[in-house]
């Protein structure tokens, strides 16, 4: 049984469109991007997912749950991390007390471990423990809205837009430790993003969205060899 | 501003010492202060502020929340009138009518909290209005209970040992002490931390795995048991309980000691506090002009520091790095 599945699904705000029928699956450990230009039904997706968007049609399963009806933090505590776009932190607070957050409900022994970890991982952040969130530069900023939907060992982890902005060679970086993480967790993650390229290299398998619909889906190598989608994605 | 409040709070972070030898300083000052000043007034002024130090604190808390309630006046008459007629009806000892008042606020608080803190900024304000508005309509109207307008007369001291005024003040002391260690306990705590990230990003925390509503109501029920006992102790204190005690003005004056004295720290609430209840009290000898000393001051002061009076520390602080 897949970890993820979403079933024509219908994202609706009021009378506006938001996705027009997404259906894909995915199973553990797998990274899958969601690719698509502005307005493709990408952070709906990922807004439904975590119950923050209303879909009058269609169904979202995680581990065998239906998710419908069910508010963001249950699904958090579910085993659902969410990096929302625009590296969004608390930015009068400081990158621990931020991380804390993230790791609300759990122990402080059991979170001072975690932090430890996801040190390792971002060792940038460990630099920074102490300093006000809102002081980071942007690559930081996003590294730690990844760490803080990491906290609560989520199994699946949904990024939306976190290339956005951010200089290629720290975008490299965040891929590069996702990747391990990945590895290292087992972590499965939906990656939403406009960068193609980048995200296409970084996942397995790709779901290509136009205009809230499903336009291409494969695995992310086929893809980046079909001309017509690097015509269209790739500015190839 | 908002970047000047935070400077200041990292920077009084790893002073504790001084800061615990701050608050050790003004219990000691507290608790000696009827044996320095045998004078009565100034006791009942010290009285006053100790029990409005339980309401403005309190009220902080709610405030942290980013909400700012206009009925805590009315959470405090629900505790008060609950108590009072406990003790002079059912012939409950204090010690059991305190609690019972308190628990019959968070009740309310309980009931009205899931529904009106979905909604935030100006409509809370309104609704919490309102809600406080319908409040005093019950203490007033319901007569049979509350005696109306008239309110309860002849309430009897808590105890024969607090009849006196120095008793008193010593049960007050007590009492705000208690109320206001709580508060500063769960602001101190990872409650506090859950509570400032629920301020800044009510969504973000609520993506972040918090759930939000939830917190709000507990911060909101504590917050208003605790109002509570400001409603009981003051009935006690005044022998008189009455709906005037508990209108809106009196909601809007707790907010006003929490914006004067600095809405960001628990401090600025206390100083707030002190100030809005010590300095009509000290302008009482100009009778006739003494609202118009008192608005002008007010102005004054939020003109000069629109992050109330805490900013002096942070202003004095910044001054002194320049050098």
């Amino acid at each position: 049984m897949a970890l993820l599945e979403v079933a024509d699904l219908g994202v609706r705000y009021g009378p506006i469109i938001g996705t027009d029928g997404i259906s894909f699956a995915l199973d553990d450990g797998e990274i899958l991007a969601l690719v698509g230009s502005n307005g493709a039904g990408k952070s709906s997706t990922l807004k439904a997912i975590l119950g923050m968007a209303p879909y009058p049609a269609g169904a979202i399963s995680f581990a065998g749950a239906a998710l419908r009806g069910c508010k963001p933090s249950e699904i958090v505590r579910h085993g659902i991390g969410y990096a929302p776009e625009g590296r969004r932190v608390f930015s009068a607070m400081s990158v621990s007390e931020n991380l804390r957050v993230g790791g609300f409900a759990r122990s402080a022994h059991d979170n001072a471990a975690r932090i430890r970890r996801l040190y390792d991982y971002f060792p940038r952040l460990a630099e920074r423990a102490g300093q006000r969130a809102g002081s980071l530069s942007g690559g930081e900023q996003q590294m730690l809205a990844i760490a803080r939907a990491l906290m609560p060992r989520p199994r699946l982890l949904l990024l939306d837009e976190p290339s956005l902005g951010l200089a290629p060679i720290i975008v490299e970086r965040i891929g590069e430790i996702l990747r391990e993480i990945q590895v290292a967790e087992g972590l499965a993650v939906i990656l939403a993003e406009q960068n193609a390229n980048w995200a296409l290299s970084l996942a397995g398998r790709a779901v290509i969205l136009e205009l809230g619909k499903v336009a291409a889906t494969g695995a992310a190598a086929d893809l980046l060899r079909r001309p017509e989608i690097r015509r269209a994605y790739l500015g190839a | 501003m908002a970047s000047v409040i935070g400077a200041a709070a990292r920077s009084t972070r790893p002073r504790i010492s001084a800061l615990h030898g701050l608050v050790a300083g003004a219990a000691l000052l507290l608790a000696l202060w009827p044996l320095v000043f045998g004078n009565k007034f100034l006791l009942a002024l010290a009285t006053l502020v100790a029990l409005y130090a339980i309401g403005a604190a309190s009220l902080h808390l709610i405030i942290r929340t980013g909400h700012v309630s206009f009925a805590h006046a009315g959470f405090m008459g629900v505790a008060g009138y609950v108590a009072v007629l406990s003790q002079m009806r059912l012939g409950l000892p204090f010690a059991a009518a305190l609690p019972l008042g308190c628990l019959a606020a968070a009740t309310v608080a309980l009931a009205i909290g899931p529904l009106i803190l979905r909604v935030t900024g100006k409509y809370f304000v309104l609704v919490t209005f309102l809600f406080g508005e319908i409040l005093r309509l019950v203490f007033t109207e319901w007569t049979a209970v509350t005696g109306g307008s008239n309110g309860i007369f002849d309430v009897p001291p808590p105890a024969p040992v607090f009849a006196t005024p120095l008793g008193f003040y010593y049960l007050a002391l007590g009492a705000a002490v208690l109320c206001v260690g709580i508060v500063a306990r769960i602001l101190g705590s990872e409650i506090g931390r859950t509570i400032d990230a629920l301020r800044e990003a009510e969504r973000l925390a609520e993506c972040s795995g918090v759930p939000v509503i939830r917190w709000k109501v507990a911060v909101f029920v504590v917050a208003c048991a605790l109002a509570g006992v400001q409603g009981v102790l003051q009935a006690h204190y005044l022998r008189l309980i009455d709906p005037t005690t508990f209108s809106i003005v009196e909601s809007l004056n707790l907010v006003v000691m929490n914006v004067i004295g600095g809405m960001q720290r628990l401090a600025g609430a206390l100083i707030g506090a002190l100030f809005l209840t010590a300095l009509p009290e000290l302008l009482r000898g100009y009778v006739e002009m003494q609202r118009v000393f008192f608005g002008i001051i007010l102005i004054i002061v939020m003109a000069a520091l629109p992050g109330g009076i805490i900013e002096i520390g942070a202003r004095l602080r910044a001054l002194g790095k320049a050098r």
